[in-house]
């Protein structure tokens, strides 16, 4: 008696949920935003939530009591862009990050068709329409550009020091700088956050090629610690690009 | 000793990695993208599995940057492999004093499990995953595990997924039998080995009740003896067989059938029979770092056991499952009835041909490396009236990682029911500690 009461509970639970969910799911017309929305719910949803706050179920695991959480969406405060800082991403930034992935925290998500990809951004850009009501102006990378050399590197390193980078990355760029070991290093939701270890490019969450590093310094990573220096490098293309092949040094296998 | 302080101070030597054991590796993030701590899945990876070991919402599977094999090198294949090893670095076991040759037992530092595993993707919605385990305190054989290929996203994205081979089951059950967060603690047993024979239980192994098969007196199709708390029918960790799932109306729901050999065999195929199932699983929640589902299932047998008369009998289980998660808790219980139909005639008035068992499990990740768990178990055991003894057991542990692929824990099961005496192993037992090592790698 107990498992056929039992069975029919689940029956009729079970047939319940089906009616209640068929309605709204053939509702659904197929346009970019909405089919990137059933993309977003099946890729990203245990992650960045259900309303693109960054509190998916899987959130809360990945860094439970230290950044970096999953992006919230709604507050427009994107890490990684190739716009000031402030301002909201192009689409091909987040176009980017879906590629690419986060080492160590996003995987990448190229098995998305390119079009998939392209639906996924329109609809992750619905969570904040405010942000996307104006076009993103794209910071101009530094020209002439300096192609790596060992004499480019030293010069970066006096151009690494005035800008005061050792501060949380440390003298030798392994992220053990006196603010950091101070545990004086938050994001803007107030979770301990740790610097980046130069010398272990394949870390860098924002890519760690030459152009990947220039975009990072003259945008900064919002929501971090690290700032933009655009407005210090203006008119300083050269240490600009010294600087990058200083970090580009700085690991074993360059 | 020195093993655990050797253990120690590597772990304390080990940069934070970012890339870990295969799937890590392949995509690059750390363990806990897909676990809440390793080997418990949270819902990311329950996604990725359920996908074929591809990435929720694709049919890529890694092919995109997938090499030509002429230019595998050894990055690349340990990619798909992976080794757990594991050390029961301290066992004491404390048996009734009232028992003859009982007493406390204390075992040091022996290696315990050795578990080798490839998993991957063939090619496009075509994934695969073969485990091989190597017991050591029973022989140093490498038996094959789980080993089965995957067919996914047929009819469309998540529609069906194929899975054919030795395969788990439960593994999309709201509590999966595999990958449990409690160290396995396995029994002492002693002769009497062999055909239709039941060996003495010197210490019961306090496993989840809810997956035990509960009875007393059945056999398996090659006439070994199933003990009470072994994990079988749909909560079995390998059965030969074909399994489909699928969730073709979003993540709310999930539904899965199989059809299985069903006859515990290590090999082969005798139960011409077959055994089937049916699950299906409920999800709400998907924000403010909460989720719950709901599962229920029912597993037919057919001609899948042995009586000691050497007759075929029928093992059927019904179960629901449920799962809660919120930031640090994650909360998991199953309650399941077992029924044994076909009994020869003779044996219906010594013979209870019903069980039940309940499980119920939280975990708190108190700190980044730090998880406290408890468990309690209780089941109503079945089988022959004369030797059928229920138990009751509560055990919690603490699991703190060193890193996210190395873990000491130290765990202790309490017998809630020893005062009730009797001289049967699921009675002897008073309380067992341990203290494990693992590392994935």
């Amino acid at each position: 008696m107990r498992v056929q009461t039992l069975m029919s509970y689940w029956l009729c639970l079970s047939i319940a949920g089906l009616i209640g969910h068929v309605s709204s799911w053939a509702a659904l017309a197929d346009s970019d935003i909405q089919l990137g929305q059933k993309i977003y719910e099946r890729s990203c949803v245990t992650c960045h939530g259900e309303f693109g706050k960054g509190d998916g179920p899987a959130a809360f695991y990945n860094s439970a009591y230290s950044a970096p959480r999953p992006r919230d969406f709604t507050v427009g405060n994107y890490k990684f862009r190739s716009t000031p800082s402030g301002e909201a991403p192009t689409d091909q930034d987040i176009f980017r990050v879906l590629t690419n992935g986060i080492p160590g925290y996003m995987p990448s998500f190229s098995g998305l068709s390119e079009e998939q990809r392209w639906q996924v951004t329109a609809y992750l850009k619905q969570f904040s329409p405010d942000l996307f009501r104006e076009s993103p102006t794209v910071v101009d990378l530094p020209d002439p550009f300096i192609p790596f050399s060992l004499k480019s590197a030293q010069q970066g390193r006096s151009v690494y020091l005035e800008m005061e980078c050792q501060a949380c990355h440390g003298l030798d760029g392994r992220g053990t700088g006196a603010t950091t070991l101070m545990n004086d290093l938050a994001d803007s939701r107030g979770l301990q956050i740790s610097s980046t270890d130069l010398t272990f490019p394949q870390s860098f969450k924002n890519g760690g090629t030459g152009q990947d590093i220039i975009r990072t310094v003259l945008t900064g990573l919002d929501g971090t610690p690290m700032p933009s220096y655009e407005a210090q490098l203006q008119g300083r293309s050269e240490d600009a690009w010294h600087l990058v092949n200083y970090v580009l040094s700085l690991s074993p296998t360059h | 000793m020195g093993i655990i302080l050797m253990f120690t101070l590597w772990g304390s030597w080990m940069q934070d990695a970012y890339a870990l054991p295969a799937f890590a590796r392949k995509y690059q993030v750390n363990c806990n993208v897909c676990h809440t701590r390793q080997p418990r899945l949270n819902s990311f990876g329950e996604q990725f599995l359920e996908n074929g070991y591809q990435m929720p919402g694709t049919e890529d599977g890694g092919i995109v940057e997938k090499l030509k094999y002429g230019d595998v090198t050894l990055d690349q294949v340990s990619n798909y492999l992976g080794i757990l090893f594991g050390l029961n670095a301290l066992e004491n076991t404390q048996l009734r004093r009232d028992v003859p040759g009982s007493g406390d037992q204390t075992d040091i530092a022996s290696p315990t499990i050795l578990r080798m595993f490839t998993i991957g993707t063939f090619a496009k919605n075509v994934g695969f995953l073969v485990d091989s385990t190597t017991l050591f305190a029973q022989s140093s054989d490498l038996e094959l595990g789980r080993a089965f290929v995957t067919v996914n996203n047929l009819g469309g994205m998540d529609w069906a997924h194929l899975r054919v081979g030795r395969l788990d089951p439960s593994a999309y059950f709201s509590f999966a039998t595999d990958r449990p967060q409690f160290i396995p603690v396995g029994p002492k047993l002693a002769p009497p080995f062999g055909s239709f024979a039941t060996p003495a239980v010197d210490r019961w192994a306090p496993m989840p009740s809810a997956f035990a098969s509960k009875f007393y007196g059945l056999f398996d199709r090659s006439r070994t003896a199933i003990m009470p708390y072994e994990s079988t029918l749909y909560n079995s960790d390998k059965e030969l067989g074909i399994d489909l799932h699928g969730r073709p109306f979003g993540n709310w729901f999930l539904y899965q059938v199989g059809i299985l050999n069903g006859g515990n065999e290590r090999a082969g195929d005798s139960n011409h029979s077959k055994d089937w199932y049916v699950m299906t699983r409920f999800d709400y929640a998907q924000s403010d770092y909460f989720s719950a589902n709901l599962s229920g299932f029912a597993y037919f047998g057919n001609h899948n056991a042995k009586v000691s008369t050497g007759a075929d009998v029928s093992r059927s289980r019904y179960g629901v499952a449920a799962r809660l998660r919120y930031k640090w808790l994650d909360v998991y219980g199953a309650y399941t009835i077992d029924r044994v139909t076909d009994l020869p005639s003779g044996m219906s008035a010594t013979f209870d041909a019903t069980a039940s068992g309940v499980t119920v499990e939280t975990h708190a990740l108190v700190t980044d490396r730090l998880l406290l768990g408890v468990r309690f178990d209780h089941m109503d055991a079945g089988g022959l009236l004369a030797t059928r003894t229920s138990a009751t057991f509560l055990a919690w542990q603490a699991k703190y990682y060193l890193r996210s692929n190395l873990s000491m824990t130290i765990r202790h099961d309490m017998n809630l029911r020893d005062a009730e005496g009797g001289m049967s192993a699921a009675r002897n037992l008073r309380n067992l500690f341990s203290m494990d090592l693992t590392a994935v790698f």
